[in-house]
C-alpha cells in the first residue's frame, strides 16, 4: 500500500504517462486512501482534535461540570508561583527519572553482557528477563509491592531473620520513592533486550583483532562494545526518559491514588489526574499536560543535541 | 489487474459500509432499549459501592418496575473509587445520569455547578426527618434527598477489652484523656492488641472541634482554629508515643487495606472509630458483637457534637429529560416501605418513620443495635449543613497534612497552618 502511494505521488510529480496507466495509479491511490480513512478518520477525531480542544481548555478555568471561561495564562502562571504540590511534583518526578532511568540502563546493560555469552538456554532468559518489563506498569504488580515492602512485608521478614527491624517501606515518607525506583529498575527488559540485539550486531572479528592485540576483556568492552553500542544506548535513553517522565499506575496504586505518604509519590501525571478530576480543575489539567509535553520535548531535544558529542555511529567516522 | 483493483476497491467499499451498519445497529439497539417495547420512558441511576449493594439495588429496581410499568430503570453501577471521576465526566458530556447518587462532600460541587435540579415539592417529604433533610438543600433549594443517616462512632470489641483485662468505660461521660489512658492500659496489657487506630476521616476532627465550639466549615470557610487543630494531633501522637496506637507508617497500610483489614476487625485493636454503618461489616470480619459507644469528649465542652450524617443522597440531574419519572423514582426509594424492605440500612438507616416503623422488626439485629444506639442519643446530635465545595478534597488535604506531622516532617504550629491555607483554598477555589 506504501509502496503505491510513493508511486503514484511519482506519477503526479511530473512523469508523462499514458493516460490509462495514470488512471490506474490514480484508483490505486484512491483505494490506499480508503484503506487509510479509518485511521485518518481515528487520528483526527481522537488524537488530533482533543489535543488542540487541551490547548484551548488550559487557557481556561473549566471544571469538568460546567463551561470554563478564558483566563488567559493564568494557569500556567499559577502552577509556577502558587501551587508548592506542582513544585513537589516536578521534583519527585524529577528525581524518580534521573535515579531510575541510569540504574535500569546499566542493569539492563549488565544482563545483556551476560546473556550475550553465548549461554545455553539463551531465549529462555530472555523471556524470563523480559517479563517484569510486560507486568511492571501494570496494577497487580503495583499491589504486590505494596504487600512486599509493607511493614509486615516478605521483604521485612527477610530483614528479621538477620536481625534488621525494617520500616514500611511503601509508607515511610523517607522510603516510598525509592520503593518505586526499585519497581522501576525492575522493568529493565525492555531494554535489555534491546541491548542483546545491539550486541549481537557488532563483529564478531573485532574482538578476535583485538584479542590478537592483547587487550584485556575490560579494554574490549571500553574500546569495541561500548562505542558501537552508543546509538542503542541512545536510544534506550529517550525511550525510557520519556517513559518515566509518564509513569502513573506504580504510584496511582502504591500511594493508594493520593500520592502519599505526605506527597514523596506524587509523579506528575499523577498530579495532573488529581487536578483533574478529584479537583475539578480540568482547566488546571490541561495546562498541566502541556507543561509536560513541553519538558519531555525539551529534555528529547537536550537528548539529541547532546548526542552529538557521545554517539558514534560507525558510518559517519 | 485493473479489474482485480476494482473489484478491490468495491470490496472495501462494502466491507466499510457492513461495519458502519453493524456499528450503527448496535448502537441502536443498546441505545434503544425502551424505545422497542411501546413508550416506555427509560432513566438511568448511578450509584457506587459493593457487590451486595449492587445486587439489593437492581432488586428494588425491579421492584419499582413492576410498580411502574411505564418506566425502565437502568442501574448505572461502580466502585466508589472511579465513582466520581465517571460521574463527572459524564456530566461534562451531557450525558448525565437521571437519578444519582452523590454523598454529603460532594452535593456543593454538583449543585452549585449547576447540575441538580431542585426537588421541593417534586419528591414527598413530609414523613422524612426534616432535620436530615434540611442537610440536603444548598442555598436554600433542595438539590438532594438523604437516602438513610449514620453516626461517626467509637466502636470496641468487647472481646480484645476482656484480653486485656479492661471493661467497657460509661461513654456517657467519658472525655479525650480517658480514652486514650484505655488505649494505652490496653496496650501495655500484654495481650498482643493495640489500644485505638487512627481514622483520618474528618468527622472525628469535625466532632472534637464541636466540643470546642468551633465549626469545621463556617460558611465558606474552615472555622477550626489553630489551637484546636494542634489539641487533635495531639491526641494522636500522644497514643502513638506510648504505643497505644500503630505508627504512621502502619497506619497508612492499615487505611488502603480497608475497614475489613482494621485492627479492629481482625481483633488486633481494641477501639476505633467508624460510620455505623460499617459496624455490619466490622462485626461480621471480627467474629465478635462490637460494640457502639459515644464519643468521648472535651472536658465542660457544651455539645457533645455528635451528628447524623446522610450515608448519601439521591438526586436528579437539571438536565434530565424526564424529571418527573426521576422524582418518582426517588420518592419510591425514601418512601415506599418496599423498597426499604429490600434495602434496609444498606444505605444508612432510613429516616422516614413510617418506612422505618414497617421495616424495624426486618432489619439484623446489628441494625437494630444501631437503630437503638441513635434512639438513644438523638437528644445530644447536633445539626448538619452541606459542606461548601472542595468538600471532596477534605479527607485528602487533612490526611496528608496530619501524616507530615506525625511523620515528623513539620511540627505541628506549621502544619496546622499549612492544612489552613490549603483546606481554605480548596473550598474557596
Amino acid at each position: 500500500m506504501h509502496e503505491s502511494m510513493s508511486d503514484s505521488l511519482s506519477v503526479t510529480a511530473g512523469h508523462r504517462r499514458p493516460p490509462a496507466v495514470n488512471a490506474h495509479k490514480k484508483r490505486e491511490a484512491l483505494t490506499a486512501y480508503v484503506f487509510l480513512a479509518p485511521w485518518f478518520l481515528g487520528l483526527f477525531v481522537i488524537t488530533v482534535g482533543p489535543i488542540l480542544a487541551s490547548l484551548y481548555l488550559s487557557f481556561t478555568d473549566y471544571s469538568l461540570l460546567e463551561e470554563g471561561s478564558w483566563v488567559g495564562a493564568d494557569n500556567y502562571v499559577k502552577m509556577f508561583t502558587q501551587d508548592d504540590r506542582f513544585l513537589t511534583s516536578l521534583k519527585v518526578t524529577t528525581i524518580y527519572v534521573v535515579v531510575s532511568v541510569p540504574l535500569q540502563l546499566a542493569f539492563a546493560l549488565l544482563l545483556a553482557l551476560a546473556l550475550d555469552r553465548g549461554l545455553r538456554g539463551l531465549s529462555f532468559y530472555r523471556s524470563i528477563y523480559y517479563l517484569p518489563s510486560l507486568l511492571g506498569g501494570s496494577v497487580a504488580i503495583a499491589i504486590l509491592w505494596r504487600k512486599l515492602f509493607g511493614v509486615d512485608g516478605l521483604f521485612n521478614a527477610v530483614l528479621a531473620v538477620f536481625g534488621i527491624e525494617g520500616p514500611g517501606w511503601v509508607s515511610d515518607p523517607d522510603t516510598a520513592l525509592g520503593t518505586l525506583i526499585l519497581l522501576h529498575v525492575w522493568t529493565f527488559g525492555a531494554p535489555m533486550v534491546i541491548f542483546l540485539a545491539g550486541l549481537r550486531q557488532i563483529p564478531q572479528s573485532y574482538y578476535e583483532a583485538a584479542s590478537v592485540d592483547g587487550a584485556s576483556r575490560l579494554r574490549q568492552f571500553r574500546s569495541i562494545t561500548l562505542p558501537l553500542l552508543t546509538p542503542i544506548i541512545f536510544f534506550n535513553l529517550v525511550l525510557e526518559v520519556i517513559k518515566s517522565f509518564q509513569s502513573f499506575t506504580q504510584s496511582f496504586i502504591v500511594s493508594g491514588g493520593n500520592g502519599g505518604p505526605v506527597d514523596s509519590t506524587l509523579f506528575y501525571t499523577l498530579y495532573l489526574y488529581l487536578k483533574g478530576f478529584k479537583s475539578y480543575e480540568m482547566g488546571y489539567a490541561a495546562a498541566m499536560a502541556w507543561v509536560l509535553l513541553l519538558i519531555i520535548a525539551g529534555l528529547t531535544g537536550v537528548n539529541f543535541l547532546a548526542s552529538k558529542y557521545w554517539v558514534f555511529y560507525g558510518d559517519t567516522k | 489487474m485493473s479489474l482485480g483493483s476494482r473489484k478491490k476497491m468495491w470490496t472495501v467499499a462494502f466491507l466499510t459500509a457492513a461495519v458502519m451498519t453493524t456499528a450503527s445497529a448496535c448502537g441502536g439497539g443498546s441505545g434503544g432499549d425502551g424505545g422497542g417495547s411501546g413508550d416506555k420512558v427509560k432513566i438511568v441511576f448511578s450509584y457506587w459501592g459493593s457487590d451486595a449493594r449492587q445486587k439489593l439495588t437492581e432488586q428494588a429496581l425491579k421492584k419499582f418496575e413492576e410498580k411502574n410499568p411505564a418506566i425502565d430503570v437502568e442501574g448505572d453501577f461502580s466502585n466508589w473509587d472511579s465513582y466520581y471521576e465517571k460521574l463527572a465526566t459524564k456530566v461534562a458530556a451531557n450525558d448525565a445520569p437521571d437519578v444519582m447518587s452523590i454523598e454529603i462532600r460532594g452535593l456543593s460541587e454538583y449543585a452549585g455547578r449547576g447540575a441538580l435540579a431542585d426537588l421541593a415539592g417534586k419528591v414527598p417529604s413530609a414523613d422524612l426527618d426534616q432535620q436530615v433533610l434540611s442537610s440536603g438543600q444548598v442555598e436554600g433549594k433542595q438539590y438532594a434527598v438523604p437516602t438513610g443517616v449514620n453516626a461517626f462512632s467509637m466502636l470496641a470489641n468487647p472481646s480484645v477489652l476482656e484480653k486485656s483485662k479492661q471493661k467497657l468505660p460509661d461513654d456517657k461521660t467519658w472525655t479525650w484523656d480517658q480514652w486514650i489512658g484505655l488505649a494505652k492500659q490496653i496496650s501495655a496489657g500484654g495481650g498482643g492488641a493495640m489500644g485505638a487506630e487512627y481514622n483520618p476521616n474528618p468527622a472525628w476532627l469535625q466532632i472534637f472541634a464541636a466540643q470546642r465550639g468551633e465549626k469545621f466549615y463556617d460558611g465558606n470557610k474552615i472555622g477550626l482554629s489553630v489551637d484546636t487543630i494542634k489539641a487533635w494531633w495531639n491526641i494522636s501522637q500522644q497514643l502513638i508515643a506510648a504505643k497505644a496506637a500503630p505508627e504512621p507508617a502502619k497506619s497508612a497500610e492499615l487505611l488502603t487495606a480497608g475497614p475489613e483489614q482494621s485492627l479492629l476487625a481482625t481483633n488486633a485493636g481494641a477501639m476505633g472509630m467508624w460510620w455505623s454503618n460499617q459496624l455490619n461489616a466490622l462485626s461480621k470480619a471480627s467474629g465478635q458483637e462490637l460494640e457502639l459507644l459515644r464519643m468521648p469528649r472535651q472536658k465542660g465542652a457544651p455539645t457533645a457534637g455528635m451528628f447524623l450524617q446522610p450515608a448519601m443522597y439521591y438526586t436528579a440531574s437539571a438536565k434530565s429529560e424526564h424529571p418527573a419519572e426521576a422524582a418518582k423514582l426517588i420518592d419510591f426509594l425514601v418512601n415506599d416501605p418496599d423498597a426499604a424492605s429490600i434495602l434496609l440500612s444498606d444505605r444508612g438507616l432510613p429516616t422516614n418513620s413510617k418506612v422505618l416503623a414497617a421495616v424495624k422488626d426486618k432489619l439484623p439485629p446489628v441494625d437494630q443495635r444501631t437503630l437503638a444506639f441513635i434512639d438513644e442519643i438523638k437528644g445530644e446530635l447536633s445539626p448538619i449543613t452541606a459542606p461548601p465545595k472542595g468538600a471532596l478534597q477534605m479527607e485528602d488535604i487533612l490526611k496528608r497534612n496530619t501524616d507530615e506531622v506525625l511523620f515528623g516532617k513539620t511540627t505541628p504550629d506549621a502544619g496546622a497552618q499549612k492544612f489552613l491555607s490549603e483546606a481554605n483554598a480548596a473550598i474557596a477555589g
